[in-house]
């Protein structure tokens, strides 16, 4: 355990809007399971860990919903994390940027650092951890203006970009700025070709597929280092999830990209390493996804991967 | 007032076509016995109204045959009566709402008639009343004006609302989206039991201790202000604006405030750029809903003002209160009769067309939000 | 137009620093000054006298200075870089025209009033002075806009109050035809007041070090300070009403075997153990204590008639609305009346009830009357609560049972009726709550006396009689005027203090009266609060 770590007793504004899949079952009892070693996570690559998380446990009240996960995350690469319903596999997600926060039954002990920097201590700016640490949700979840305005809001929230009332009357609006802003990101998350001409469209008025990907250039909009993404195909047809999984293999190269996913067959797609929880918030085994998914260490790891169970 | 009621009689009728259909439906699908029944319980009931609205002696009659029939159709034919019995208290609803609206209107026709006046050559019946500022019940020329009281009513919703919507939104925000739960548990019944003192009890207070006050720091003569009767019914108005402005912040799907928040923004930030213009039109909803409630608001006012049904002098001077359209009513009733009665029911269709309209208009922006946000959810 | 390394932040903030602390103490300063404002403007505090030693003008004005030289002196800090800050390049609109409104009232009524230049002078000063401050806020960086504008209107009004030119003793008299004046026993703790709220927003901006975070800082300072005024608020009304109402219920109260009058319960007379006057008591010449019972039971009457016509009524049509009616024009319909029903002002209800009720029942006043009156009031309520209620339960719980071959109406009966059934009792006893404090409506149609009798106690199920001629049953007791609580209060009030004759204490008797009211409606608040949490409790549970 750091020096660091910090007991976080969150009370955030929100009252038990847990994420679906961060309650585990009642652990399993009789039969005889296979204990975890610890060469089994400890996963070697080369460079420094962008996120180094180490004995972070999470409980929700009474449910221990994360038990003792230590993982180190390589930089520009992508990691997928897999596992069946209610391993804890999304609350792990969220406590990289701390929306745990926003739980107030949460209850968040052990180590989380980018970059070396711990962020569970006091007077961590969370302003400044989530821009650098960005998320994608599960459902599309574009806000109710126009596409526009959805990647702008996060710069001119930060004050990067001025275009108010004020500004436009000062003549030192960043209206061009923000235009070349909006081109860029929606480039990059490949959505630009199919909506160049309908910016001023409210935002809700897209197709599915077409507003996870401008949730991701919203995400982009303000240049993080982690994008952290929480199932983000699993509402989206298998042309939009093609999409989406191409724009992650391309994201790779700049950002570290984390992601959760319950498809396995995804999951070894685009992922460069990938970790799997089961029951109970464990974190079975991490390393290499050619390795997991080919000679896993863990016989449940094995099964689960060959659907005997799950 | 056409319009509304054109819209609304435009829909009664729409409903009561489709109505129609449904009852041959359920005619030609119910036995003939169950049917019986139900046409005996029909007519009796309807006999009964009719009955009652005649003033009639015997309006028992026709209710004991209905006690009866509906008494005989509960045991032999359960599931037709109970159909009959919904059927005809959702009637009754709408039914009291055309009561009032027949009632309050027809007592307030003489006076209208009384107060005609003639404008660009046309004879405006009840024009009077919204033209000549004076209302004098006792010495010829004998005169029913409505605009002192109409003054005081927009004085004081005016002054309410100012107080009611800024508090009571910044209220519905600190409990939506900021209080910590437990302080939610807290301060959340206690908006509600704001709103369960009896408003007689704040105008004994403001007449016991705030007027005497008011009027000693303003060193007006005589206790009784427009200003201080707004703020208490703006306080009066505040739980309504809170908790229907706190339903609205709250359905705006948590996944929009998340996605906010995870871009990294404060939460107030959150608040004002997403869930506010979101909420937007709810929260005006509420806003609108509150300043319906001060305007009908009757027992503070009638206690704190004056009761002299004149204007202000000047017609800012917020220090001096005279009387409402609410508090008018309630003072004279005593005391009225004839033609000062019906100019009361003059005040009482006022309100109770303003706050129809308002109530309408809420419901209407309610429902485009509904629309906007329930269709993409 | 911001940089990037301007807003280039640290991931960990630095450790409190003393400018956070200056800040930290700003903030409590104006929480004082808020509290000393309060305090001030309903007279527990003395403008003319002195605290701790200082007269209380001179406490203010001080107190208000050093507020504003703090806050201006933080903007300087920041914006010539000794205090590390992450302003933005503009405090915005909204705090500029913040700003303005002050200076606006400030700069027309010094220009007009204390240089005696009059009223168009006034306006155009006060226009002036208002855009030169939003000016001032809009046009600079964060740091300077949000404080110096403001820290200098404090500042100023502190001295103000210092120099004596606003003193103890000033007054604006308003030439208006009906007289009026503005005295400094309310100008100094209002504009105290309102210097306070501006000073605490400047400087939880400047604690949050500006920006984003100090926005949200100085937001949260204004709404955290809201919530706990409208609680306070809540708190010092009903502590009010208590305490100037329990010596008037006490009166004569005597506790003991024998005490009490008696009574009969379950057919067996029984003396009560504990005697209080006040609501055992009616009034009568030769009474040592004078009480209200009368209208306890009139009001008690009151409720339950109410409920008997509303509830079965109400529940009915939200049956029929939830259950059986397509959703289409009608339910449309019922759903804009019921809403329209809910809103309608109570006096209207009671004009209606005078129109139409009275006529038809004696041709006089009567708890009949009131009692349908209060229950067309009730009827939406019961309609609106229901019918969230019914639509809260699931489909899956009609379906299922649907599934078993059950027929619609036993449905209902066995499975949605009694799933609903919480939220409907919840929302009946609220709506008696809100109807049972209700003056308006039966001021017109059932009225009653100011100081009532003891025998005028209401016995409505011991007058009922068989009479011969249509409608051959007949209960006088329904048809006759009694009294309420509320309706008493009022006529306690208008009746004035020389009716008071054959109360000892008229304004005790009053208070009184207030207080049995408030704890007869907020009980009825209580238990349907209580309700609720139980239901809620139920269900999170099992």
């Amino acid at each position: 355990m750091s020096e660091n770590t910090t007991q976080q007793t969150q009370t955030a504004s929100t009252d038990d809007r847990s994420p679906t899949d961060g309650r585990s079952p009642t652990t399993t009892t009789g039969e005889t399971v296979e204990q975890t070693r610890d060469e089994w996570t400890d996963y070697e690559f080369r460079g420094d860990a962008k996120l180094a998380v180490e004995d972070l446990d999470v409980h929700y009240g009474d449910d221990h919903a994360l038990k003792g996960v230590s993982m180190e995350i390589p930089e520009e690469s992508v990691t997928a994390l897999i596992g069946p319903s209610g391993c804890g596999k999304s609350t792990y997600l969220r406590c990289l940027n701390r929306m745990n926060d926003r739980v107030s039954s949460a209850r968040i002990d052990g180590s989380v650092k980018l970059d070396g920097q711990e962020i569970y201590r006091d007077g961590v700016n969370l302003v400044e951890l989530r821009k650098r640490v960005g998320m994608v949700f599960q459902s599309p979840n574009p806000f109710p203006k126009t596409i526009r305005e959805n990647i702008a809001y996060g710069p001119k929230k930060h004050g990067d970009l001025d275009t108010g009332l004020l500004a436009r009357l000062l003549n030192r609006s960043d209206a061009d700025e923000r235009d070349a802003l909006v081109e860029r990101c929606l480039r990059d998350a490949a959505l630009w070709d199919e909506v160049n001409d309908r910016l001023d469209d409210n935002a809700l008025g897209l197709s599915g597929g077409q507003q996870q990907r401008l949730c991701i250039a919203r995400c982009l909009s303000v240049d993080p280092e982690v994008i952290l993404m929480d199932e983000p195909a699993s509402a989206l047809d298998p042309i939009a999830t093609a999409k989406i999984e191409d724009l992650i293999d391309d994201l790779a190269e700049e950002y570290t990209v984390v992601i959760v996913t319950h498809n396995m067959q995804q999951a070894a797609r685009i992922s460069d390493q990938t970790a799997v929880f089961l029951t109970g918030g464990e974190l079975v085994e991490y390393g290499d996804t050619d390795q997991v998914f080919e000679d896993p260490h863990s016989e449940r790891v094995e099964d689960y991967i060959t659907g005997k169970f799950g | 007032m056409p319009t509304v009621t054109d819209a609304l009689g435009g829909r009664l009728t729409d409903a009561l076509g489709a109505q129609r259909r449904r009852v041959r439906e359920f005619v030609d699908e119910t036995e003939p016995p169950a049917l019986a029944i139900i046409s005996a319980m029909t007519l009796s009931l309807l006999a009964t109204l009719v009955g009652f609205l005649a003033v009639s002696d015997l309006t028992i009659a026709p209710f004991v045959v209905f006690l009866t029939a509906a008494g005989i159709g509960w045991f032999r034919y359960q599931e037709e009566t109970a159909y009959t019995i919904a059927l005809m208290m959702t009637v009754s609803t709408i039914l009291i709402l055309g009561l009032i609206i027949v009632f309050i209107f027809r007592e307030s026709v003489p006076v209208i008639r009384y107060e005609s006046a003639t404008a660009f050559g046309i004879t405006v019946p009840g024009l009077r009343m919204f033209i000549q500022p004076n209302w004098d019940a006792v010495s010829p020329p004998i005169r029913y004006s409505m605009v002192p009281m109409i003054h005081g009513t927009v004085m004081v919703t005016l002054i309410a609302s100012a107080v009611a919507a800024p508090l009571g939104v910044s209220a519905a925000l600190f409990l939506s989206e900021i209080a910590p739960a437990t302080v939610r548990e807290v301060v959340k019944p206690g908006v509600e039991i704001l709103a369960g003192i009896p408003s007689i009890v704040y105008g004994f207070i403001g007449f016991t201790v705030l007027g005497p006050w008011a009027s000693d720091q303003f060193q007006t003569t005589g206790q009784g202000s427009y200003l201080f009767v707004g703020i208490v019914v703006g306080l009066m108005a505040l739980p309504t604006v809170v908790s229907v402005a706190e339903d609205a912040l709250s359905s705006v799907p948590e996944s929009m405030k998340s996605g906010s928040l995870a871009m990294g923004t404060t939460d107030w930030q959150t608040m004002t750029s997403i869930t506010l213009p979101a909420a937007f039109s709810g929260v005006s909803a509420a806003v609108l809903l509150g300043v319906g409630r001060a305007i009908g608001e009757t027992m503070a006012a009638t206690v704190m003002l004056r009761g002299v049904p004149r204007l202000t002098e000047p017609l800012v001077n917020v220090f001096y209160g005279q009387e409402t359209l609410t508090s008018l009513i309630a003072r004279n009733y005593g005391e009225a009769d004839g033609l000062q009665m019906d100019a009361l029911f003059v005040a009482g269709v006022i309100l109770f067309v303003t706050v129809l309209v308002i109530s309408i208009g809420a419901q209407y922006i309610e429902w485009r939000m509904h629309n906007r946000l329930g269709g993409e959810v | 137009m911001a940089d990037a390394s301007q807003t280039d932040a640290r991931l960990v903030e630095s450790e409190t620093t003393e400018t956070d602390a200056v800040a930290g103490v700003a903030v409590g300063l104006s929480a004082v000054l808020f509290a000393l404002a309060v305090a001030a403007l309903f007279e527990r505090v003395s403008l003319t006298g002195s605290l701790f030693g200082i007269r209380t003008v001179t406490l203010l004005g001080g107190l208000l200075t050093a507020l504003g030289v703090a806050v201006v002196a933080f903007g300087a800090g920041s914006r010539l870089g000794y205090v590390e800050t992450d302003p933005d390049p503009s405090a915005g609109l909204v705090a500029g025209f913040g700003a303005a409104v002050p200076w606006v009232v400030v700069g027309g009524s010094a220009a007009s009033q204390t240089l005696g230049l009059g009223t168009t002078v006034g306006v155009l000063a006060g226009t002036a002075v208002g855009g030169g401050a939003f000016a001032l806020t809009v046009l600079p960086r964060e740091d300077v806009g949000s404080t110096l504008p403001l820290g200098s209107l404090l500042a100023l009004t502190g001295l103000v109050f210092l120099t004596g030119v606003i003193g103890p003793t000033w007054v604006w008299e308003l030439d208006w035809a009906q007289q009026a004046a503005l005295t400094a026993e309310f100008l100094i703790p209002a504009a105290t007041l309102f210097s306070a709220l501006y000073g605490g927003w400047a400087s939880a901006k400047a604690y949050g070090g500006f920006g984003a975070r100090g926005r949200h800082m100085g937001a949260y300072v204004l709404v955290y300070l809201n919530a706990l005024s409208i609680v306070a608020f809540l708190f010092v009304l009903v502590a009010f009403v208590v305490v100037q109402g329990v010596p008037g219920l006490l009166n004569g109260v005597e506790i003991g075997l024998g005490t009490g009058p008696q009574t009969t319960v379950l057919g067996v007379s029984v003396t009560l153990p504990v005697s209080v006057p006040f609501v055992m008591n009616g009034v009568a010449l030769f009474n040592d204590f004078q009480g209200v019972l009368p209208a306890i039971v009139g009001t008690v009457w009151l409720v339950l008639g109410a409920v008997v016509l509303a509830v079965p009524l109400g529940v009915g049509a939200a049956l029929f609305l939830t259950e059986y009616a397509d959703r289409g024009r009608f339910t449309q319909v019922v759903e804009i009346a019921t809403n329209g029903l809910w809103s309608t002002p109570s006096i209207v209800f009671g004009l209606f009830g005078f129109a139409f009720l009275i006529p038809r029942f004696g041709n006089g006043k009567s708890l009949l009357s009131g009692m349908i009156t209060l229950g067309f009031m009730l009827l939406p309520l019961v309609v609106i609560t229901s019918r969230e209620a019914m639509l809260s339960v699931p489909d899956e719980y009609r379906d299922a049972s649907a599934a078993l071959g059950v027929s619609k109406w036993q449905t209902i009966r066995s499975v949605v009726l009694p799933a609903a059934l919480p939220g409907v009792v919840t929302g009946v006893i609220l709506g008696v709550g809100r109807i049972a404090g209700e003056t308006a409506p039966i001021l017109l149609t059932m009225a009653g006396g100011t100081f009532v009798p003891g025998s005028q106690t209401v016995d409505v199920l011991g007058s009922f009689q068989f009479t011969s001629a249509p409608p051959f049953v007949a209960n006088p007791a329904l048809l006759e005027a009694t009294s309420a609580l509320p309706y008493q209060l009022y006529a306690l009030i208008s009746a004035g203090v020389g009716a008071s004759s054959n109360v000892g204490n008229a304004d005790e008797f009053r208070w009184a009266t207030a207080l049995v009211l408030l704890v007869v409606v907020l009980s009825f608040y209580a238990i349907g609060i209580a309700t609720r949490y139980y239901f809620r409790r139920r269900l999170t549970h099992t």
